[in-house]
């Protein structure tokens, strides 16, 4: 039971971090049926920029750790917006009258881009965040030794999306962003600016990328210019678990791809963790071909 | 004095076969791709070493360079091109996979080959005649593993591969040798290299209650698994394998959770004792302005120097007596990483293998 509970908690804290790049792909797809495979190469560039930021302001001696990580991922989502849009315009938007194809070559072309551009910046080999950021504590829980880091992952993803999801259900912006995601035509039809939702799908999307590249550089501290590749790969399965398109189905997908991973480690072998995190994929597809949550919510995203 | 004798008469008799030639040594290293900052340090190390053979006189040596990109396609092209420009021998190469690949051209084409980085096992076991290598093969290490575990009197060992022939190898041959002296293995699993969370394995591992665990993968799973086993306050022991000897390892896992993180490995450049070696990497900082970062680099060097003196001690670039002379006539020959022998499968005999134990600094400390 004990062992249970920790492998719970370890898988919370990965999954809570492939769900956060999940909703990239997902909002994307929802609005323009475009698979953008540069998502997971923002997310790299998402954690070389926090340690460019944080390594050249020394952020944390002039303002404490809070503070500064604060200020730091503030920072980090605001430029990966802005590379998030520069991808855009530059990659996606003179295609967006082509075929489907054609978009999604571009998009590949873009993630090759990106990664090639980090390497050369950064370098081939890992880089490394100052250590001392963030307290190492380890919380007692009933017994359990449980790292307090896991749990703060999980709550600020948890905060996250449960910010994304208020932002599309209850504000304009969030309903022009679900009109224009059930019919583009539509939605230009009823005054709704498509070009900016798009804008600004890819600037939500990217930002939350980068806050967990960010994430990811904070907690286990070493990165490269190829880890969104992995992420990348496993955030897109997630999002496909969940329902593609479907922002509740992304953070689900997520945990859920998370935890299963951690458990088929736990119970069945280590060696097999991906192959029976993709099995249930696959199980789950052929039950419910449009993910779990595909079918029952009538509107996109 | 008896060596320059040696050299000396070597020549005499040596002067009629090859007159006033030079002897063409080939090199296949890993110039670009993945591994090219071993390859390129390779062949500024034999470059030096030839350089200084050469001013002391004796048979003039010519290095001829290929690159092997640290690929077996892109090897066998170079092995071909080598064979074809009059090499008597030819030092490299670093990884095994790629050794392989360069192996049967080089048999056919009868010129000695010598590895300097191919631990694998198989390479030596084909039979090859012109074949051999200074580097000691992966069941040596899987030896020493068993040695140092028990000698730490680890009862429950638990063994954590990452799948790659390498790993795999290493783990399965150092879990044969403590199941026969009766250690307990009470953990045998793979993880996923490249991924950043590895809390799950770790918890596993803990719940098999080892009293030690070795790891046979490579330095930045080493690293985030040191660092996440401390998050989780849990304070195992742990030896991990030669891939994990690596200035980046501490970075990853920071100072305080690698303290006293041991790993089995050849000496670093910098703790080679012999005179030779000393000397050597003294030119190499005047050359260079950088110390040799790789072992696997100085013997390459080491190879090097090996073909020179079969050629010298045999007395002729005739490659079935250079090889007879390799396996039966050299005795102790004093290299950078200590005196050399051949065993008749072209394996080095003796053990180059050390435990290291990073200390509180981040410092590799020879055991």
């Amino acid at each position: 039971m004990e062992e249970f509970v920790q492998q719970l908690t370890n898988g919370l804290a990965v999954g809570s971090i492939y769900a956060l790049i999940a909703l990239g792909y997902t909002m994307v797809y929802g609005v323009l049926k475009l698979i953008n495979f540069a998502h997971g190469d923002l997310f790299t560039l998402g954690a070389y920029l926090g340690l460019t930021l944080l390594t050249s302001f020394s952020l944390q001696d002039k303002m404490g750790p809070l503070a500064a990580v604060g200020l730091l991922a503030i920072m980090v989502m605001g430029l990966v917006a802005l590379i998030g849009a520069l991808l855009d315009r530059v990659a996606y938007k003179p295609l967006r009258d082509s075929p489907r194809l054609s978009a999604v070559v571009s998009a590949l072309g873009a993630s090759i881009f990106l990664q090639n551009t980090v390497m050369l910046i950064y370098g081939a080999r890992f880089r490394v965040y100052p250590q001392d950021i963030l307290p190492r504590t380890v919380i007692d829980f009933f017994g359990m030794p449980i790292p307090l880091m896991r749990i703060l992952i999980l709550l600020v993803s948890l905060a996250m999306m449960v910010a994304l999801y208020t932002f599309i259900q209850k504000t304009r912006i969030g309903t022009a962003i679900r009109a224009a995601a059930i019919d583009q035509g539509a939605a230009r039809l009823m005054g709704i600016n498509v070009d900016r939702v798009i804008l600004i799908v890819f600037m939500v999307g990217p930002a939350l990328g980068g806050a967990a590249g960010l994430m990811v550089g904070l907690y286990y501290g070493q990165i490269n210019f190829t880890m969104g590749w992995v992420y990348g790969l496993k955030a897109f399965t997630a999002a496909i678990l969940g329902g593609i398109g479907n922002i509740p189905g992304a953070m689900l997908g997520g945990l859920l791809l998370g935890v299963m991973e951690a458990l088929g480690a736990a119970y069945i072998s280590i060696a097999w963790k991906d192959a029976i995190a993709f099995m249930v994929l696959i199980l789950i597809l052929i039950v419910r071909p449009k993910g779990i949550l595909g079918e029952r919510v009538a509107e996109k995203i | 004095m008896n060596k320059i004798l040696g050299v000396l008469l070597a020549l005499s008799i040596a002067s009629a076969a090859f007159a006033a030639d030079t002897v063409r040594i080939g090199l296949m290293a890993p110039l670009t791709g993945p591994w090219a900052s071993e390859g390129q340090e390779m062949k500024q190390i034999v470059e030096l070493l030839a350089d200084q053979l050469n001013a002391k006189g004796g048979t003039q040596f010519e290095i001829v360079a290929e690159d092997d990109a640290g690929d077996p396609r892109t090897a066998s092209l170079a092995a071909q091109r080598l064979s074809t420009k009059n090499v008597v021998a030819v030092v490299g190469t670093y990884g095994s996979s790629i050794t392989e690949a360069s192996q049967s051209i080089y048999d056919e084409s009868e010129i000695i080959q010598i590895a300097t980085g191919s631990t694998a096992v198989r390479l030596t076991e084909k039979g090859l005649n012109f074949f051999f290598r200074t580097c000691p093969r992966d069941d040596e290490q899987g030896r020493v593993a068993a040695k140092t575990i028990m000698s730490n009197g680890w009862k429950k060992v638990a063994i954590l591969h990452d799948n790659t022939s390498y790993a795999k190898g290493l783990a399965e041959e150092a879990e044969g040798l403590l199941k026969k002296e009766g250690v307990e293995v009470v953990f045998f699993d793979a993880l996923t290299p490249g991924e950043r969370d590895y809390a799950a394995i770790i918890t596993k591992i803990k719940s098999a209650g080892p009293d030690g665990v070795f790891f046979t993968g490579y330095y930045p799973e080493a690293g985030l698994i040191l660092r996440q086993k401390m998050d989780m306050g849990w304070n195992v022991p742990f030896l991990g394998g030669d891939a994990t000897n690596n200035p980046d390892l501490v970075k990853i896992a920071g100072e305080k959770a690698a303290e006293g993180y041991m790993f089995l490995s050849p000496p670093v450049p910098q703790d080679l004792t012999t005179e030779a070696a000393t000397s050597f990497i003294n030119a190499y900082k005047a050359k260079y302005n950088s110390e040799p970062g790789s072992i696997w680099a100085v013997l390459a060097g080491d190879a090097f120097l090996v073909a020179a003196e079969g050629v010298n001690g045999a007395g002729s670039t005739d490659t079935t007596k250079v090889a007879e002379y390799l396996k039966a006539g050299m005795k102790d020959f004093p290299a950078l990483t200590g005196s050399i022998n051949f065993d008749n499968k072209g394996d080095r005999i003796g053990d180059l293998y050390k435990v290291y134990k990073v200390d509180g600094a981040g410092k590799f400390i020879m055991q």
